[in-house]
């Protein structure tokens, strides 16, 4: 498969040196140490092991309360305006990304925090609605638009704003299952670094490299075929136990 | 989002909106200035006729706006009729009427975006600790998110008609008001992680 | 920044959002719009500045033209209607309610009812009975006698704004902002 390679720089990728969060008292990530270079990596792990704390800490979206995070050499939590062009974040829930009323809007919007215009904002978000052959999207309400379709809204605009790194959180949740194949097939056409967090092996089995976290610790870390049969046995093996009875906190 | 703004162009929908903003005001507080009745009908001609003039669909629409109007019409006129003083109250009657008419007229031929420039320019003054952008993203904002919390009031509704024989009635307040409180945690940080509010 | 941003936005959008949900009928009869209820808890649970804000820019959609007070009025025309003092001393309403609950140690149930009743019912009748006399050319004293039309129905609205508020910061007592 030729895509192109990310750039090569010793800061390139994304890299964590014993990155540690704490929320409420409570360790979420434990002195995490990464280097994320691959174009596509999968992240997997139950709900409330840590992937999505791990997600946040490498947008930037929280900082570590130990430890050091850099994307492309660049603290995320930090330097906004420089990360904004390297990373790009496809929330799991659309209705909680998109912003604005009209879908013109929505895809303008990126493009005006990274300085364009008003009018020249717009005027891209008509010319890519119309390449996509949805030229009449452009006014229409984003609530009109159906799930996949908002989706699709949602992967627009963050790819309007050309990062180098995109990360997806449970991207196929809820998704029929043309949407996913639809999407999928999005996915794999771009040139970006994709990381996939998901507690589903299936939406990762693709990847070059798959890291599974459990307690806020990487427990498996290589190739898909390597860590995925032991997490889904792990998982098989806990979905045995009736209970579920631990609370969190 | 549904607005009040006709879909029947009238001659209005060209002017500016700060012009018809400007008239309406001055022309509200001429009707508040005018006590004859006579008077305050002839003040009013110029708005009846802009609201026929825009035909049958607009002039119905221009009416049934007035409608929240007559609990209020009633009691004037049960008032004055037992203190003797009708006059008085044809005129509080009329100037209620053509002032609200006035001012619908205006929604009515505004659009949403000129409305919405409108106000960022009268914030201007405020820019310091109001930048005119903060505005316009809140304004967004809270359009795009009408729909999707009504939604979720509805789903509330159901779910607790689901277990319940009895309707949720104000019951829907305390999960609605969660729901917006963790919509706006999840929104923030969206934002944040598109660049921010400036 | 952007949480206060957003807390007001969605704040505002629920008010619109509650202002669609039919009319309340309690079982006395009395019909109580949900949405005046939702600018109490603007205040009560937002705090005075966000509160005061979120009812703020819910008026600014409502007078650019966006049919979301309850009964799917607005317009600009609402505020040349009589009960238009109402409508300008929201803000201030939600801002004293949240001041009430931000300042005192009372119990979020109570604390919630105090700043209803001096917000959401004494600040709030100190605008909305002048707009009614000015627009309706009665006395003070007369424009009271109608303004008593609303107090039932506020009444209950203070016990429901208490309730609703000790229930959202049993639920979640991070969320109650005017407590943070």
């Amino acid at each position: 498969m030729s895509r192109p390679a990310p750039p090569l720089a010793p800061d390139a990728g994304i890299r964590l040196d014993a990155a540690v969060v704490r929320l409420g008292g409570s360790v979420v990530l434990e002195a995490m140490t990464l280097h994320l270079t691959e174009a596509r990596i999968g992240i997997v792990g139950r709900n409330g092991s840590g992937k999505s704390t791990l997600l946040r800490l490498m947008a930037g979206l929280i900082a570590p309360d130990t430890g050091r995070v850099r994307v492309d050499g660049i603290d995320p939590a930090t330097d906004r305006k420089a990360l904004l062009r390297r990373l790009g974040i496809l929330f799991q829930n659309p209705d909680h990304q998109i912003l604005f009323p009209t879908v013109e809007e929505e895809l303008a919007f990126g493009l005006i925090q990274l300085g364009q215009g008003k009018a020249e904002a717009l005027a891209a978000a008509r010319q890519r609605l119309a390449q996509e052959g949805r030229a009449h999207w452009a006014t229409a309400p984003v609530s009109t638009l159906s799930q996949g379709q908002r989706h699709w809204l949602c992967l627009i605009s963050v790819l309007m704003m050309q990062p180098a790194t995109i990360l997806l959180d449970e991207p196929f949740a809820g998704l029929d299952l043309p949407t996913q194949a639809r999407l999928a097939r999005a996915f794999a056409a771009l040139p970006q670094r994709l990381i996939t967090i998901s507690h589903d092996p299936a939406a990762v089995e693709a990847a070059d490299r798959v890291i599974w976290i459990e307690a806020g610790r990487v427990v498996g870390d290589g190739p898909p075929g390597a860590v995925l049969p032991e997490f889904q046995a792990q998982m098989a093996r806990w979905g045995a136990v009736d209970a579920d009875t631990d609370l969190a906190g | 989002m549904l607005t009040l703004t006709s879909p029947v162009e009238t001659p209005l929908h060209r002017l500016p909106a700060g012009v018809k903003l400007a008239a309406l005001a001055g022309y509200t507080a001429l009707l508040f200035a005018l006590q004859a009745p006579g008077a305050l009908a002839l003040a009013g001609l110029p708005v009846l006729t802009l609201i026929a003039g825009g035909g049958r669909v607009f002039a119905a629409h221009a009416g049934r706006m007035l409608r929240p109007l007559w609990p209020f019409l009633l009691v004037v006129a049960v008032w004055h009729l037992a203190t003797g003083a009708a006059l008085e109250g044809l005129a509080i009657g009329l100037r209620l009427v053509i002032a609200v008419a006035a001012a619908n007229l205006v929604t009515m031929t505004t659009r949403l975006s000129d409305m919405i420039a409108v106000i960022e320019r009268l914030a201007a003054p405020l820019t310091p600790v109001l930048p005119p952008r903060r505005l316009a993203l809140a304004i967004a904002l809270a359009i795009r998110f009408v729909p999707v919390l009504s939604e979720r009031v509805t789903q509330i509704a159901a779910a607790w008609r689901a277990r319940s024989p009895r309707r949720a009635g104000w019951r829907v307040l305390a999960p609605a008001a969660l729901a917006a409180l963790d919509d706006a945690e999840q929104v923030a940080e969206a934002l944040r992680a598109r660049g921010g509010a400036g | 920044m952007e949480r206060s941003l957003t807390h007001i936005a969605l704040f505002t959008a629920l008010i619109a959002a509650l202002g669609l949900v039919p009319k309340i009928d309690l079982a006395a009869g009395v019909p109580i719009t949900a949405q005046s209820l939702g600018v109490m808890l603007c205040g009560t649970v937002l705090g005075a500045r966000r509160g005061a804000l979120a009812v703020l820019l819910f008026l600014v959609l409502v007078a650019i033209g966006l049919p979301l007070l309850s009964g799917g009025r607005g317009g600009l025309g609402v505020f040349a209607t009589p009960p238009v003092g109402f409508l300008i001393g929201f803000p201030v309403a939600a801002f004293v309610a949240g001041l009430v609950v931000e300042r005192t140690t009372l119990a979020p149930l109570w604390a919630a009812m105090c700043g209803a009743v001096i917000g959401g019912i004494g600040v709030l009748y100190a605008f909305g009975i002048p707009g009614m006399a000015i627009m309706l050319d009665k006395s003070l004293t007369e424009a009271s006698y109608l303004a008593m039309a609303y107090l039932p129905g506020d009444l209950i609205k203070v016990v429901l704004a208490g309730f609703v508020t000790q229930a959202i910061g049993a639920a979640r007592p991070a969320a109650l902002m005017s407590r943070a």
